[in-house]
């Protein structure tokens, strides 16, 4: 009796310490983690350096362990208000690629039709030469350049510098164009200014999070449990509006699946019914808000040289609410496949005044043939509500890498972008001269090619150079049944920098050894306006060299070193002093690098030692001076517009001969083309190769069995690939889901190059499809 | 004579007729009694599925909350040996009061959420998979010792728990199919959870987005392989 007593005591004061102690993991579950984590890595002389995550745009904070020079863990980081110390599977194993057979650890030249161990010098000599006679044969808008939103800041800034200042051409574009084009146009039609106005800690406020056409779960895994852990704590709700039943539509309150392509038709009917239930933020509207519209029927881009300029109209309110007669939720009903009752619900979330709401996206509003439209009807629903700008009311625009804000738009690695502003803009241009010390006449005032243009006129002959860098074209354009040809050709000399082999080194003349991420310092901008810092950490093999001193070295070479007078050692630094210069001021100033050495990250605008996290917020933005709540200081008369933009039809939609939609896009496991991924054992053995993702009653008719090989093909081309049913995502019917990691199944080649003529960026979400048992 | 001889041709033809229709259709029957089995030549897949991988999710707070009762722990071995192999469903260990009922009556009362059990002073495991209650089906008690005859069983070897990090420190990978258990809290959290296994962050209710399947008890698919090199 006695001993269970005293078992009993202990039992209970032990119970009351381990609620108190795990009630404040809880509380702040991640900085708890990091150091749980901590426990289980055996003590030495283990040295944590810190930086961003190198795999996806929401910028995880992460510490490396780094042990007699090589990097042996990986955790969270406790410091990093992103993720709080917790990671995802890609993140915790980041470094284990670096430890890859294959790497490119010396520069390669091909001749006659092998590749040759070529020192670096020597490459980069051939690299110069070759680009320096094209130019003097062909023009200067013979070279092109092709980077990437995973260049860090530096890299994007000498490539752009050495493209658009010394050799005087706008023929550089990135992969963001195929992920964040249609973001930044959202962004800039809307508001004039790129970049989404709230951040992370929005997530913290907000009542409903509505995703549109996010498989967050899988592609932001670490804001995804942020949701998780605000939905079991506070009881915010998950609302998944999607075309695929995926693990985030598991874990949502409400799973609501549409018709591809009919997102618009859904986004009106929220409008209209907002408008006609009284729902309008009417003081909000009138006092910051104007309303436009633009042109329609702009086609697809599908022909070479396609061009189009939209032109923007205002108009009133009355013609705006005359529009949306025809979108009332009984009549998209019908070709959305979304209930009356659905839509009302969606429309009610927004419309309710109490609710604190944030609208997520990312591809499935992006890759779209009408992706700036899209992004416009989104905002639309936040400006006529005036659910925006404010601690948990707001939509979030996420980015898929790295730095595709930090670089790509920020920097500006696009044809028609410079550090700041575009190339259209006299004063931009003035800017650039100015700080590169460059005449102003040799920046060109014309955009050349973007990305699905620029491998047009590759395949064409138009380009007759091409140096490509932290990016896997080959796997990862639209259509690459086209582009690979097109690259193959002798008219064109293919200069890739990367860190292992992949499909499209293995049609470069010249392939250079890149260092990777932690071989290297660097910067990376995330998601939520995030600049992070990071010091080398550990040396890299061979002859590998960071991409932006490769760069350096080959403008030096080619006669431009005065304008590139940075020193091998801290190149980082000068070169993102200089870069600083170009954002200087309220609206986009960046943190000082001393400060972005101390902490994780710092949110821009960065004004007087302080981050802004909402911007147009009079509250939290200093640069806002209209003396309003609030200021969308982007467009000149400080108003955000509301766009009429209806519903158009896909590129490409089923037919009889192509029944099937067919959409792309990730996994968990895996990066993008899974170069650097799928050289992760833990992650290829959870994924090893890519499959067909079916509905059950289609696989039904059409007599497939689970793993089963089928051929999915196109007018473009056919990829042959297992089935899968019922395992990490179910389409809906009509529909088949294809993830683009594999290169040994090259989906794109069965992909369309539609794109949004207003952004450019392609469709990959969306094309006609058969199905045959292969 | 004609006449019976008539009858006779006609009994041998039809004696023939018989024989050849009879041999037809054995021949026939023969035939359908051949079902051929395809045998699938591709890997087959070893991506698991996503069902129920958020359930019980909604009790992920309370399993954090909830004190560890240090004197009724399962241990990993104790779990194992309930098992005929790593993977078999386990036995039932306890004497069942009624032979008659089945699943939602009677087990599911216990099994569906767990809790303590004063009779047998444990606390009764979550069934991962409480959609299918025809328990007995596959869990059968214990109700003799020893065998009927000798026989030899080289079991599978189990995993073992501490052991699964690829780096140090970083998430264990899961070791073990999750076919039929594809719900991981049910096992790893709460206080019927062997001891080596409990998580210690139940909370994050998102498990595979930090663990991932490593299955080398399905296939060893090796590491990753480009089809085309130019190397």
């Amino acid at each position: 009796m006695y001993t269970s007593l005293t078992n009993r005591r202990s039992f209970i004061k032990k119970m009351a310490a381990a609620a108190a102690m795990t009630a404040a993991a809880t509380m702040f579950p991640g900085i708890v983690f990091a150091k749980e984590q901590e426990a289980g890595i055996p003590s030495g002389n283990l040295d944590w350096k810190k930086g961003p995550c190198r795999f996806c745009g929401v910028g995880c904070g992460i510490l490396v362990g780094v042990e007699n020079g090589k990097a042996v863990a990986v955790k969270g980081d406790p410091n990093s208000s992103v993720n709080k110390g917790l990671l995802c599977v890609k993140g915790y194993h980041q470094t284990m690629c670096i430890q890859a057979k294959d790497r490119l650890e010396h520069a390669l030249v091909k001749k006659n039709g092998t590749y040759v161990k070529t020192p670096l010098n020597e490459a980069l000599d051939l690299v110069a030469s070759k680009m320096k006679e094209t130019i003097e044969k062909h023009g200067k808008d013979s070279v092109a350049m092709y980077t990437s939103g995973q260049s860090t800041i530096p890299e994007g800034y000498v490539a752009s510098k050495l493209m658009k200042g010394a050799i005087g051409t706008n023929n550089l574009d990135c992969n963001a164009r195929l992920c964040m084009a249609s973001a930044v146009a959202g962004f800039l039609t809307t508001f004039g200014a790129d970049e989404p106005m709230g951040c992370y800690e929005d997530f913290d406020y907000a009542d409903y999070y509505v995703t549109w056409g996010n498989n967050m779960a899988e592609m932001h895994p670490v804001l995804f449990s942020r949701m998780l852990e605000q939905k079991n704590k506070r009881g915010s709700k998950i609302i998944d509006f999607a075309t695929r039943t995926s693990r985030s539509s598991a874990a949502s309150d409400k799973s609501i699946l549409f018709e591809p392509q009919t997102d618009l038709a859904v986004g009106n009917a929220i409008c209209y019914e907002i408008i006609k239930n009284g729902w309008v933020n009417k003081t909000f509207v009138e006092k910051h808000c104007n309303l436009s519209k633009g042109l329609t029927n702009m086609g697809y881009g599908l022909e070479d040289n396609y061009s189009f300029t939209d032109k923007p109209e205002k108009i009133n309110f009355e013609e705006y609410k005359a529009f949306l007669e025809d979108y009332t939720p009984e009549k998209v009903a019908k070709i959305s496949r979304v209930s009356v009752k659905d839509i009302k619900y969606l429309a009610s979330i927004f419309g309710d005044p109490n609710k604190k709401v944030m609208s997520l996206w990312c591809m499935g509003v992006n890759q779209h043939t009408r992706g700036t439209w899209m992004n416009n009807i989104i905002y639309n629903i936040h400006l006529l509500t005036g659910k925006i700008s404010q601690p948990g009311n707001g939509p979030f625009s996420l980015t898929g890498q790295p730095s595709a804000c930090g670089t790509a738009r920020e920097v500006g690695t696009f044809t028609h972008k410079l550090p700041k502003g575009v190339v259209m803009n006299p004063e931009h241009r003035e800017l650039a001269a100015k700080i590169w010390k460059v005449p102003v006449e040799r920046i060109p005032a014309k955009p050349t090619y973007h990305t699905t243009e620029m491998f047009r006129a590759v395949d064409r002959g138009d380009i007759k150079f091409i140096w490509t860098q932290v990016v896997n074209p080959l796997v990862s354009l639209p259509r690459t049944s086209r582009f690979r040809p097109g690259m193959e050709k002798d008219s064109c000399f293919v200069v890739v920098s990367d860190v292992f082999p992949t499909p499209t080194t293995d049609v470069a003349d010249v392939i250079l050894p890149a260092s990777w991420h932690i071989e290297k310092s660097g910067l990376y901008g995330n998601s939520e306006r995030r600049t992070q810092h990071w010091d080398k950490m550990i040396e890299g093999p061979g002859e590998t060299t960071p991409d932006a001193w490769m760069t350096i070295q080959v403008a030096k070479r080619m006669g431009y070193g005065d304008l590139f007078p940075y020193s091998e050692e801290n190149h980082v630094e000068e070169i993102y002093n200089e870069y600083r210069q170009f954002h200087e001021g309220k609206k986009h100033g960046m943190a000082p690098l001393e400060v972005l050495k101390k902490e994780s990250g710092v949110i821009w605008p960065y004004v007087d030692g302080k981050s802004t996290q909402w911007r147009f917020n009079a509250k939290f933005d200093p640069a806002c001076s209209n003396g309003e709540d609030f200021h969308f200081y982007g467009k000149p008369d400080g108003k955000a517009v509301i766009w009429q933009r209806p519903y158009e039809p896909a590129a490409e939609s089923p037919d009889e001969e192509y029944p099937f939609w067919l959409n792309t896009g990730r996994v968990i496991e895996h990066w993008h083309t899974g170069s650097m991924t799928r050289r992760i054992s833990v992650l290829h053995k959870a994924m090893p190769h890519s499959y067909v993702e079916f509905h059950p009653k289609d696989a039904k008719a059409l007599g497939i069995r689970n793993g089963e090989k089928v051929k999915v093909s196109s007018r473009r081309g056919s990829c042959v690939l297992p089935a899968s049913i019922n395992e990490r995502g179910l389409p809906t019917q009509g529909q088949v889901f294809v993830p683009f990691f594999d290169e040994n199944m090259l989906i794109n080649d069965v992909t369309l190059d539609a794109f949004c003529p207003i952004s450019k960026e392609p469709d990959f979400k969306k094309c006609a499809v058969k199905i045959e048992k292969a | 004579m004609k006449k019976r001889l008539g009858i006779i041709s006609l009994f041998i033809i039809l004696f023939i007729a018989f024989i050849a229709v009879w041999n037809f259709s054995y021949q026939i029957g023969k035939e359908e009694a051949y079902i051929p089995f395809e045998r699938s030549t591709e890997v087959s897949s070893i991506i698991p599925s996503e069902k129920g991988v958020f359930e019980r999710s909604e009790h992920a707070l309370d399993y954090a909350n909830m004190p560890v009762d240090e004197n009724h722990q399962r241990s990993l071995k104790h779990y194992y040996d309930n098992r005929a192999y790593h993977g078999a469903p386990p036995s039932i260990p306890h004497p069942i009061k009624d032979e008659m009922t089945i699943g939602a009556n009677t087990c599911l009362k216990c099994h569906e959420n767990g809790g303590f059990t004063e009779k047998f002073n444990a606390y009764a495991p979550v069934v991962p998979h409480p959609e299918l209650v025809n328990c007995r089906q596959c869990h059968v008690p214990t109700n003799a010792s020893g065998v009927f005859r000798p026989f030899e069983h080289r079991s599978v070897v189990a995993p073992k728990a501490g052991i699964n990090n690829a780096l140090a420190g970083s998430p264990p990978i899961i070791p073990h199919q999750i076919q039929m258990h594809e719900n991981c809290l049910s096992c790893h959290a709460g206080p019927s959870a062997p001891k080596e296994i409990r998580v210690t962050h139940p909370e994050r209710i998102n498990c595979r987005q930090c663990h991932v399947p490593n299955n080398k008890e399905m296939t060893d698919i090796g590491t990753f392989k480009r089809a085309i090199s130019n190397e």
